[in-house]
């Protein structure tokens, strides 16, 4: 029954209850919304609280050049004749021992890995990312482009989407096991002189070289090989994603004058899809810095003295090599040392900076994402 | 002037291009396809490193069985089990004395942190001092500056003592006046503390006083084992030799064959018969087991009649012992001795048997060796004994890890999903989704890092907290453990759970709200009633997608569960999710830089590979299924 | 004769956008009236304004006048929105059963309303599929999902569910435009039915449908009502020219 009393809002006890209730259930989820956001934010302040001051200094030019340009080394933390206390990394603690003698040194403990700056890993991260992201990006851009342009229904299309949906579900420790038992110990290699575990050698027909399928050791080559292998699904998502958001009018007035199918990808897709392209590749790009299991066993190193091409002759040279990573060396830090007040500034310092990376590349991410949704409105 | 248009001769060009275009296609066909050849190699390469371990495995179990090692420790087993119960015996005498005992054991060990935290303070001035004069010419500029250090350290050594809740505040302050008294070569504690010290051992002496019958059962209960271990340590020592002896011919057998083999492909006559002849000397006798083993066994029926005897003198012993205890802590450690006791008494009286019927000539089949990885208690390798590759510590472990970050994640992540979809502003919307975006971002090992230096040491404080003492399990005898992993893995899947939610929950069409608010229904109602439900399959996919990412995590675990071997011990109920654990990702990562390449335990590692990605790409295939009944 | 809705004098914008000029309309109870005219010309809005379902589009808003149910003006700041929309119900174009069983669709109203007892909300149920002609169909089925209906049965079961709660009123916003011709025809004739009880308003493209169905018809055109009066009289004799143009099909 229509009436006044029906259809006006009561304004006592009844009425007050029903919104009472309203408000508490609307306050808890919005209780446990922020209260995520607020764990997000106190854990990153805590690691820019502690680290902050390792890398940022008061005095210009305000960044700790060195801790980012210095290699990694030993601290010696001694004191001296006067009672001075010292902390030197490895390198001017040599220096200190020629100048004063071995016997001025008092007290004397060494953190291994807390000392100099982090080059290396720094320069480590950059090689691994960027090789793997190029050939991630070769093979992936590539096979995207089947997917969404040549493509039709068919067994192989179908067991091609399947492989990339379990790809881009194998935890990134199998993809260790995967990248070790493959590109360390298993794939071809040339060489004149194949080691004795090498599973088949195919004789060449040039001198005494042989393809033996021996692995590349743990190498950047493996590592980046590893890597790409892990991100390739995310990256044929993402490409295929932005190649099939350019309107299919573009192609269709393409080929309706007369283009091949590879002109009108070249022309009119790939141009408009490429910074959807590069905008998914930045978030890889956040992804693969910061994977420590697949490089463990198949590039990276705790402890390394020169940068990948110091001492090197080539670039095959530096392909072969180990190298640092930051995740690595965090890891290292975190749990391979014992923990003093002399390892905090290196272990915070080192965790900072690595955030900072990845908070710079993903908001920028972001960033470029929306942009470039307000700009290509067709 | 239009030009004229003739048609054109199709040209080389247009033949050209289109050929280019064929190859084109194929190359990128060829790319897409390469998919499908990474995940044939990923689970060729596991399965060709991993089946390996089976019959490897099944060998190891064989050599353990016929050189009787697998007798020897159907003893051993009782004697560890008698060695834990005098333990846990010991503890709760200790803790009796100790609770009765406590106030003096408090002061006294206030006391001392007291002194300590000066000493440590002074420590650089003090060894200075000391290294100095021990010189043949100690420098006095050296002495001289020691002491000013020394001076100058002492009142920062004030600034932060720790404190001493049942030191008065005259006792506290007289420690302290003594150490600032003291000059930089005096070495003696302050009296009060002496004192404080000697209290406490006369206090201990006196409740160790009534206790002496405990004491003496708790020996006699020791000595009954005495027999047992010597007995052990006398069988395992000569069954170690035959042992490697055995897996020495194994090796030289293993080479053997290889030296064949490359000498049938050698490329000359003359390597060929080089190759052949050390084969020839590589030809290895095979130890002679049988001989030690029938010693071994010599010795059966006074095995079984020591365990008969002991089950025999125990029971007697129990019947006797009867034990008073007031403090709790004693209390509780004397449960569980009285819980376990008669588990230990029953094994030890069907030892017997189990002796009698353990036979070495009783084959080890290939489905014992699976059977032993797939249902072993026990990850045992590197020791000197006997390496056992039991999966179920690490797999418990996961498991539990990943019980408890779903509870954590789930509740949040979908509420979160719900809220910032239903209820939320836009502009509220455009804060929340970005920071959680940002939180996938983060890597495991930062998280890792924040679990042993922030996490962990918050968590353990937090439940030494007097207030929460009821809390099975708490207070946390370890920072690193289950739970503090949990709460991290719960931090990285929230991101997952809570995109995936939001997507389904956005996916539901408008016309269902529409039509619910029609009908009268408030924007709550709607929400739960007809919104949330309809989203259900993608949101049980969210979930299920959380789940497979948990188990798949490494690097957190591997900082912050504790890796710890071996299951949780349940009889602490909930308690068990505070203890350490390892979980089959972690053992993988920690262990494969230290296995030598193609030994067992290396194969091992992959089969544990082999199980992880089954079981994850199980539950992402799953996901999958709901994934595709919500876009309906 | 008695006037459920009493529509004053009502302007409706969109934003900026004004849709709804002055209108002024009484429509009487337990009749169909029908509301016609060429898209765009504002009745889906008009009609969407009775039971104030525009509230949810945000910049949305009557700027003046008001539509009175049974003399209360439904935009008053102190009316309670769910109560009124318990009291008008609404069907939509496009039928949208919830995501569960037959019984659960048409039980919703009934459980929002605080009713639990099973007996009341089975015989809520049937009562109201029996009303929209649909009881027979589904009688055997209730725990089955609405998605195995036809298109014209779920339109059916979502008029059993807005009619579950007895709403004086009920509002058809082109209720029979997704359905073939056959469905069609079931449910003018339940309309039939159903306006013995209900007061029903209709909005539809199809003139047909509105001469066949309909007791009263309004013409509107960009926003403005044009004609309204029995159906009879506008489809035969109209007084408006627009009126005229439109039946004839020389616009809309």
């Amino acid at each position: 029954m229509i009436s006044e009393e029906t259809l006006i809002r009561k304004s006592g006890k009844e009425g007050k209850r029903g919104k009472v209730f309203d408000r508490l259930v609307r306050s808890a989820f919005a209780g446990i919304t922020y209260a995520i956001v607020l764990v997000a934010l106190l854990l990153f302040g805590k690691i820019v609280k502690d680290g902050a001051p390792t890398l940022f200094t008061s005095e210009a030019p305000f960044i700790n050049v060195s801790f980012l340009l210095d290699k990694n080394e030993t601290l010696h933390v001694f004191d001296d004749a006067q009672g001075v206390r010292h902390k030197l990394p490895a390198s001017k603690y040599a220096e200190f021992i020629k100048q004063n003698g071995e016997d001025s040194i008092y007290n004397h403990h060494s953190f291994s890995y807390s000392g100099g700056g982090i080059v290396g890993p720094i320069v480590g991260t950059l090689l691994l990312t960027v090789g793997s992201i190029l050939l991630a990006l070769f093979f992936g851009v590539s096979a995207a482009i089947y997917l969404s342009e040549y493509a039709k229904e068919s067994p192989f299309i179908h067991a091609v989407r399947l492989a990339i949906l379990n790809l881009a579900g194998v935890p990134s420790i199998v993809f260790g096991l995967f990248g070790f038992s493959v590109f360390v110990l298993a794939v071809p290699v040339i060489t004149a002189d194949p080691s004795s575990r090498s599973l088949l050698t195919i004789p060449l027909f040039f001198g005494d070289y042989v393809m033996s399928f021996q692995g590349w050791n743990s190498s950047l080559m493996a590592g980046c090989a590893t890597l790409a292998c892990m991100i390739l699904p995310v990256i044929i998502t993402a490409s295929e994603e932005s190649l099939k958001a350019v309107p299919q009018g573009f192609r269709d007035a393409s080929l309706a004058l007369g283009a091949t199918r590879w002109q009108t990808i070249r022309r009119c897709v790939l141009p408009y899809s490429m910074p959807g392209i590069l905008t998914s590749s930045l978030l890889a790009i956040t992804r693969v810095a910061g994977e420590t299991a697949p490089i463990m066993f198949t590039a990276a190193v705790a402890a390394k003295d020169d940068l990948p091409w110091e001492g090197a002759d080539g670039p095959l040279d530096v392909l072969s090599s180990q190298v640092q990573a930051l995740p690595y060396h965090i890891y290292t830090l975190a749990a391979r040392i014992p923990n003093s007040e002399y390892t905090q500034q290196a272990q915070y310092g080192s965790v900072f900076v690595f955030l900072l990376l990845v908070a710079i590349l993903s908001i920028s991410s972001m960033v470029l994402r929306a942009k470039m949704r307000a700009k290509l409105k067709w | 002037m239009p030009k004229n248009s003739t048609p054109t001769a199709p040209s080389a060009f247009s033949r050209k291009g289109f050929s280019f275009d064929r190859i084109f296609k194929y190359f990128f066909a060829s790319n897409a396809g390469l998919t499908i050849v990474i995940l044939l190699l990923i689970i060729g390469f596991l399965l060709k490193e991993g089946l390996g371990f089976f019959p490897g495995y099944q060998r190891e179990l064989q050599i353990y069985r016929i050189t009787g090692m697998e007798y020897i420790d159907i003893s051993r087993k009782n004697l560890t089990s008698h060695e834990q119960l005098t333990s846990v015996m010991n503890r709760a005498y200790f803790a009796e004395i100790n609770g009765l005992a406590d106030r003096e054991l408090q002061r006294s060990t206030e006391s001392s942190a007291l002194i300590s935290h000066i000493d440590d303070f002074t420590a650089s001035a003090r060894d200075q001092y000391f290294e100095t004069i021990e010189d043949a010419n100690p420098a006095p500029a050296l002495i001289e500056s020691a002491k000013q250090k020394y001076a100058a350290l002492l009142p920062l050594a004030m600034k932060d003592l720790p404190l001493t809740p049942h030191l008065s505040a005259g006792e506290r302050q007289q420690i302290i006046d003594a150490m600032l008294a003291r000059p930089i070569d005096n070495e003696d504690t302050p009296e009060l503390v002496n004192q404080l010290a000697t209290e406490y051992a006369t206090v201990r002496a006196k409740f160790a006083t009534p206790l002496e019958p405990m004491r003496a059962a708790i020996d006699e209960f020791e000595a009954l084992g005495a027999d047992l271990s010597t007995s052990v340590s006398d069988m395992s020592s000569s069954v170690q030799v035959i042992k490697e002896e055995l897996n020495t011919a194994d090796i030289i057998e293993r080479d053997r064959k290889t030296l064949i083999a490359a000498a049938e492909s050698a490329k000359t006559p003359e390597e060929r018969a080089r190759l052949m002849a050390e084969a020839q000397t590589a030809i290895s006798t095979v130890p002679d087991t049988a001989t030690p083993l029938k010693e071994l066994l010599s010795g059966r029926e006074d095995g079984q009649e020591m365990h008969r005897s002991m089950h025999e003198k125990i029971t007697d012993w129990s019947g006797k012992a009867s034990i008073a205890l007031t403090q709790p802590e004693a209390q509780r450690l004397y449960q569980v001795v009285e819980k376990t006791l008669p588990v230990y008494l029953n094994e030890l009286a069907a030892t017997p048997k189990a002796l009698a019927a353990w036979d070495a000539e009783k084959p080890v089949k290939l489905g014992t060796a699976i059977s032993s990885f797939l249902t072993g208690k026990n990850w045992i390798t590197g020791g000197e004994w006997q390496d056992f590759y039991g999966i179920l510590p690490l797999f418990v472990g996961s498991l539990m890890i990943a019980i408890v970050a779903l509870i954590l994640a789930v509740p949040a992540g979908i509420g979160a999903a719900i809220y910032t979809n239903q209820f939320a502003s836009e502009r509220e919307q455009k804060i929340i989704k970005p920071v959680i975006e940002f939180i996938q971002a983060i890597p495991s090992v930062v998280l890792g890092f924040i679990g042993i230096f922030v996490l962990g040491n918050a968590l353990r404080e937090l439940s030494t907290s007097p207030s929460l003492s009821w809390f099975p399990g708490f207070p946390m005898d370890e920072r690193l453990n289950i739970f503090t992993a949990g709460c991290l893995l719960a931090l990285m899947s929230i991101p997952t759970i809570f995109s995936l939610a939001e997507d389904a929950i956005n996916n539901v069409p408008g016309a269902y709200s529409e039509a619910s608010e029609a009908l009268g229904a408030s924007k709550l109602q709607t929400t739960f009633r007809v919104v949330v439900p309809a989203a259900f399959s993608g949101i049980l996919a969210a979930v299920l997608l959380g789940f497979g990412r948990v188990i798949g995590e490494t690097m957190v675990v591997l900082l912050v569960a504790g890796n710890r071997i071996k299951i949780p011990d349940f009889s602490a109920g909930i308690g068990a999710f505070f203890q350490p654990a390892h979980t089959m990702t972690g053992i993988i990562a920690q262990e494969l830089g230290e296995v030598p390449l193609g030994s067992v335990h290396y194969r091992a590692l992959f089969v544990v590979g082999i199980l992880l990605f089954t079981i994850v790409l199980g539950i992402n295939a799953l996901a999958h299924r709901f994934t595709r009944n919500m876009k309906h | 004769m008695n006037h459920a809705i009493q529509i004053e004098n009502l302007c409706f914008s969109y934003g900026t956008k004004q849709a709804l000029f002055d209108v002024n309309m009484d429509i009487p109870a337990n009749e169909v009236t029908a509301l016609i005219g060429p898209s765009g010309c504002g009745k889906s809005t008009l009609l969407r304004c009775i039971n104030r379902i525009n509230d949810r589009i945000p910049a949305a808003r009557v700027t003046s006048g008001a539509v009175k149910i049974h003399g209360i003006d439904v935009m008053r700041r102190d009316i309670d929105l769910l109560q009124l929309r318990r009291h008008v119900g609404m069907v939509f174009q496009k039928y949208n059963p919830f995501a569960k069983s037959i019984f659960e669709n048409v039980a919703y109203s009934s459980r929002i309303a605080g009713i639990k007892d099973k007996s009341v909300l089975a015989d809520t149920v049937e009562k109201s599929l029996r009303d929209a002609a649909l009881w027979d169909d589904v009688k055997d089925r209730l725990h089955e999902s609405a998605f195995g209906l036809s298109g014209g049965q779920q339109q059916r079961l979502c008029i059993a569910r807005a009619i579950a709660n007895q709403p004086e009123i009920l509002l058809m916003d082109e209720p029979c435009a997704a359905l073939d011709p056959l469905a069609t025809l079931k449910i003018e004739e339940l309309i039939q039915d159903l306006k013995k009880k209900f007061t029903i308003v209709i909005v539809t493209h199809n003139m047909a449908q509105a001469s066949r169905c309909s007791d009263k018809t309004a013409f509107m055109y960009l926003g403005k009502l044009i004609e309204f009066d029995d159906t009879m009289s506008i489809f035969s004799n109209p007084k408006e020219k627009q009126t005229e143009q439109y039946i004839s099909g020389s616009f809309g």
